[in-house]
């Protein structure tokens, strides 16, 4: 009962290979095009959902706010609600001028939006968007995502060095020291997923959420106790990896300019831009992939519809709750940001950790159900009470005018 | 002779490129590394270092051993890096220092000409031992359950004792760098 | 790509880091050859790895996740030093920490 939509991409790119190779192409050739192919529909898919997002993130926040978001920009003379918005931003975006401060240092300036965009892109090539469809199954994928991943941090820092400006030196290390507080939780609950499925590379993983309990409910790691847990801590730090709001306060225009982005206008901004939300949409797949299912469907009857549209559905509505916890949250100071890293998000990554190994050894029956959520809800209340009457709102005291 | 380069890069064009995945990233290597030994500005130093520890990490991926280049780029580049980069920004030596060098100790040619006495020793060694005459395998693979194995099963005391030196390390660092507590 | 040039590779990246480390006087730049001669070592240890007749061994691999894991934990205290020494003499130079000469 395959839905023949579904092998449509892969039997596509065999056709056409099939048909090259019938011209007499070598064997070696062939394998190029066949990269470069896969290569090239990857990144327009997610360069496409990079201008769909920055139009929808607009409106949809828009919306929470009351308000319309951009509904004019159209094609000829149908307004399309605002969708070609994207093209209007695009134009916008190349045709500004290009300014670098004298003192900045000109090559690592111009370097460090390249320096962004490259490990974005390169960490799609792990992700299962369907059954078969994976870009490069390494065995180790989930590590090379986050290996490849540790590149955005150093180019935070070279946009912020090199602009030779204090407000972006500023907003580069308090963003360097976000994403390597937040990258600590983010690892762990990746780990967790691994560590149940036995293998780091992705496929697996997914292939280990597959089959339906009891004939109808998905197996996915988000329905268990450790890894709703996982699933929780895996999105808080994928928000504060990726810079958005509530820990957005690096791009916090009311405190930093614009932080580490300051100096940077026009085409190069467009990169940093697009390198954040196409970074966004992989550890969003990441997230989808570890927790999510991958490309399974939730219930025996809807594995009709094709496994790359059900990824990338996963994929947009946790891009959506993304936008949904923008327009809800305000922002974290950077003490409170580094504090709930520390002090509640990695003793929860712990705790969730070895529910999860309790869990597997205890059988993975009800009394393992109920160990594991024991596990991990005991030092959930502890923490949460711990830590609950340190951010209240209290009274302003004035340190130097008595 | 170009032609007969050319001639044996198109015969076996993936043993070729094999070849190079290992000889380039090699080279990015020794450069980047001999720019952050001489450069004067640190942070400049600092990021040639991150381009060789990138490239290195490159290597070991090109030479089979794709979890060590993982692990390497994840740690190096993505912690050590930074660290030192903090470093050298928590530090600001963009004063002129008192002698207003940038090399001190052996100077500039007793360092270059410590570097090339052991370089010769070494190239010394390494083209006479017969050790070093190996013919190449045809590939050497370490799929990361085997090493996850290893690393519980033979090598476990070891796993233990570097979890031990690392929270030590990290302890030891956090209470180093810690501010004097206003009295 | 024999055994003989990733060796001598690196023991160029060697002898880069022991020049680094004996003539510059910045501290940070002493550890930045540290860091470039453990690498070089490291370099060492996978191309024995690679080379040798029973890669199933992985006795090459462990020694480099040993050794990057040591590596890690030394930069870190090491920086933790120099940040302490600046915050008391207000420089990193090497030859300025000399309260005990003489």
């Amino acid at each position: 009962m395959i839905n023949p939509l579904e092998r449509a991409p892969i039997e596509l790119l065999h056709w056409f290979l099939n048909l090259l190779g019938s011209f007499g192409v070598p064997q070696w050739i062939l394998t190029v095009v066949s990269a470069v192919i896969i290569i090239g529909t990857v990144i327009g898919v997610f360069l496409g959902l990079f201008a769909l997002m920055s139009v929808m993130e607009r409106k949809i926040l828009a919306r929470a706010q009351n308000r319309y978001g951009p509904n004019r920009v159209g094609f000829f003379r149908w307004r399309l609600c605002g969708l070609f918005q994207p093209v209007a931003d695009g134009i916008k975006m190349i045709t500004k001028e290009d300014l670098v401060p004298r003192t900045a240092d000109q090559v690592v300036h111009f370097l460090a939006p390249v320096v962004m965009l490259i490990p974005a892109l390169m960490v799609l090539a792990i992700l299962p968007y369907g059954r078969d469809m994976v870009p490069a199954d390494l065995n180790a994928g989930i590590l090379y995502f986050f290996a490849v991943g540790a590149g955005t941090e150093v180019a935070v820092f070279m946009a912020g060095w090199a602009s030779n400006n204090k407000y972006s030196v500023l907003g580069g290390m308090r963003a360097i020291a976000q994403m390597i507080s937040y990258e600590i939780p983010l690892v762990i609950a990746a780990i967790i997923a691994a560590m149940v499925s036995g293998s780091l590379s992705p496929s697996a993983i997914v292939a280990a959420q597959g089959g339906f309990a009891w004939g109808f409910l998905p197996q996915w790691f988000v329905l268990t106790p450790w890894g709703f847990v996982a699933c929780l801590l895996f999105y808080i730090a994928a928000l504060a990896e990726s810079n958005r709001s509530p820990f957005d306060l690096p791009e916090g225009e009311s405190e930093l300019v614009a932080g580490h982005l300051t100096e940077y206008s026009g085409f190069k901004y467009a990169i940093f831009f697009m390198a954040e939300y196409v970074g966004m949409f992989a550890v969003c797949g990441l997230l989808v992939t570890l927790f999510l299912g991958g490309w399974q469907a939730p219930l025996p009857f809807l594995v009709v519809v094709p496994t790359w549209c059900w990824f990338f559905g996963k994929i947009c509505f946790v891009a959506f709750t993304m936008v949904w916890v923008r327009a809800t949250l305000p922002r974290l100071r950077i003490d409170h940001m580094l504090a709930f890293a520390w002090k509640f998000l990695l003793p929860m990554s712990f705790a969730a950790f070895i529910s999860a190994a309790c869990w597997h050894y205890a059988g993975r029956g009800p009394l393992a159900w109920l160990l594991s959520l024991a596990i991990v809800g005991v030092p959930y209340l502890i923490l949460g009470t711990a830590f609950s009457n340190r951010f209240a709102v209290s009274r302003r005291t004035y340190q130097f005018s008595e | 002779m170009i032609c007969d380069f050319l001639k044996t890069c198109c015969a076996d064009p993936m043993k070729f490129i094999g070849d190079w995945f290992v000889l380039l990233p090699a080279i990015v290597l020794l450069l980047a590394g001999g720019a952050a030994v001489v450069m004067r500005n640190l942070i400049h130093a600092a990021l040639c270092l991150t381009l060789s520890f990138i490239a290195l990490g490159i290597v070991f991926i090109a030479l089979g051993a794709e979890f060590v280049g993982f692990v390497q780029l994840l740690v190096y580049v993505g912690a050590v890096a930074m660290l030192i980069v903090f470093a050298i920004l928590l530090t600001r030596p963009d004063q002129l220092t008192k002698s207003g060098s940038a090399f001190s100790g052996l100077g500039p040619a007793g360092g270059a000409a410590v570097g090339f006495v052991a370089l010769v020793a070494l190239l010394g060694f390494i083209f006479t031992s017969p050790l070093a005459k190996k013919p190449l395998p045809a590939s050497a693979s370490a799929p990361v359950a085997d090493i996850g194995q290893a690393l519980m099963g033979d090598y476990v005391v070891a796993l233990l004792a570097i979890g031990v030196l690392l929270t030590a390390a990290l302890v030891g660092a956090a209470v180093i760098a810690m501010e004097d507590k206003q009295p | 790509m024999t055994l003989q040039i990733l060796l001598a590779i690196s023991a160029i990246l060697f002898a880069f880091g022991l020049a680094a480390t004996l003539s510059r006087s910045n501290s940070i730049m002493i550890l930045i050859g540290i860091e470039l001669m453990l690498g070089a070592a490291n370099l060492n240890f996978i191309s024995f790895w690679r080379f040798s007749e029973n890669p199933s061994d992985l006795v090459g691999i462990m020694f480099a996740i040993f050794s990057i894991a040591v590596a890690a934990a030394e930069a870190a205290v090491g920086l933790a030093i120099i940040i302490l020494v600046h915050r008391r003499l207000k420089s990193v130079e090497a030859d300025d920490a000399n309260n005990l000469k003489g």
